[in-house]
């Protein structure tokens, strides 16, 4: 699938969310959506998987979606997967969230923690980003248990490590 | 018949052959007219001698047999001495012709024909024969001196060709004791070449086996580091893994959000 593509599923999405609402809200529900899809190559592969016919492969998305996400979130991700796109859904889904902030004049801070981060620490690590590049930013965490310790950003293609994953490959590399 | 040929201006000299032929001639009438002479008829035989005797004898008128009848008949009758004196005579003629010739002492007109003819053909002999035969004698031996000339010149040029050849083999001999002399030499040149490239081949496969070792070594050293830094690494994975509990994992996201917000 194209870029230009993408970009269109991107922008009906954004579309539909702020003609429903609550914008930050669906963006976090897609982000999360996104890194599930992300982790999981087995429902990946469901979801895209043309032989399957797109009734059924919409049902397990309101399967799995359904009593966790806002109706919103459901219904976008089945429109997606119903067109046939479940393949470049987690693409769609990361250039909607870069759009949705966008949006609102800030840029996507991708966190990676071992652990979940409370509020206060979402707010005061976007503050710290901020000073830091300059941008406002709104903060996806990602729970990763791969990073051990620590926290790894990730806002476009900046990269800030901090990880304690990262610190043992890096004595692991010295040796 | 020189005269003739002088007189006839740019008449030709006879060949030798036809002066031969003339001369073979002249000796044959020579030979001829001795062999009818009376020498020859001297030597007839004992028959035709008495049947001469005969014929020329003469008695009472009559002449051959019939005279030698009646002198035989009268002297025997004895009534006539001359008929028999006659008849004893007529007796040593028939004798001298039963008697042998002398076979040491020819007849004197034999010898007188004899020493004519000799003259003669020694005169021919001398006068034709001779010089011919000097001629013949004097071109052979010519022939002959030229013959020892050319066989003389044929050996000079003989020597002289085979002092050629033997300095021809002596410098091939030469040129084939330099060209051995050249092919030890660059045989030893290849020689100590090829012992020089073995030699470098040797060193530089001992230095590349030595590398090999060396690489080898270090190798391992790197293998047997990266084991151990490995198994350093993931224990140290494993200990700071169960260290982290809660607490720590706070601590280090305020110190990573510390450090963040410390950039500017």
């Amino acid at each position: 699938m194209s870029a230009e593509k993408v970009s269109s599923y991107a922008e009906a999405l954004v579309a539909v969310v702020q003609a429903e609402g609550d914008l930050a809200a669906t963006e976090d529900e897609l982000f999360a959506v996104a890194r599930a899809l992300a982790d999981s190559d087995e429902l990946r592969e469901v979801l895209a998987d043309r032989r399957i016919p797109a009734a059924r492969r919409q049902q397990i998305v309101e399967d799995l979606l359904g009593g966790h996400a806002a109706e919103t979130t459901v219904a976008l991700v089945s429109m997606v997967v119903g067109a046939g796109r479940g393949s470049d859904l987690v693409r769609i889904i990361e250039a909607a969230v870069e759009r949705s902030a966008g949006l609102r004049n800030k840029a996507v801070a991708e966190v990676r923690s071992a652990i979940a981060l409370s509020d206060d620490q979402q707010q005061r690590l976007a503050e710290a980003l901020r000073r830091a590049t300059g941008k406002d930013v709104t903060v996806k965490v990602i729970v990763d248990p791969n990073v051990m310790g620590g926290l790894v950003t990730r806002i476009g293609d900046e990269v800030i490590d901090g990880s304690v994953r990262t610190r043992i490959n890096q004595l692991r590399e010295a040796f | 018949m020189r005269a003739r040929i002088q007189d006839g201006g740019r008449a030709r000299r006879p060949s030798r052959l036809r002066r031969r032929a003339i001369a073979g001639a002249l000796i044959f009438l020579v030979a001829t007219g001795l062999g009818t002479s009376p020498v020859i008829a001297a030597g007839e035989t004992p028959g035709a001698c008495v049947v001469e005797k005969v014929e020329a004898l003469e008695f009472g008128g009559r002449h051959g047999g019939e005279a030698l009848a009646l002198l035989e008949e009268t002297a025997a009758r004895g009534v006539d001495e001359g008929a028999e004196e006659k008849f004893k005579s007529f007796e040593k003629k028939l004798q001298s012709c039963l008697d042998a010739p002398n076979p040491i002492i020819p007849e004197v007109t034999e010898i007188i024909w004899g020493g004519i003819a000799f003259v003669v053909l020694l005169a021919l002999m001398q006068w034709k024969l001779f010089p011919a035969v000097k001629r013949g004698m004097d071109r052979r031996a010519e022939k002959i001196r030229d013959d020892l000339d050319a066989a003389e010149t044929a050996r000079t040029e003989a020597l002289e060709v085979k002092a050629g050849y033997e300095a021809e083999l002596a410098d091939a001999r030469a040129e084939a004791g330099r060209i051995i002399d050249a092919a030890r030499s660059d045989a030893e040149g290849v020689r100590v070449d090829l012992i020089a490239r073995a030699e470098a081949e040797a060193a530089e496969l001992r230095q590349r086996a030595d590398q090999d070792v060396e690489a080898a070594k270090r190798q391992a050293l790197s293998d047997m580091q990266s084991e151990v830094s490995a198994i350093v690494i993931g224990a140290a994975e494993t200990v700071i893994g169960r260290n982290l509990d809660h607490d720590t994992q706070v601590e280090l996201i305020e110190s990573y959000i510390d450090d963040v917000g410390s950039r500017n």
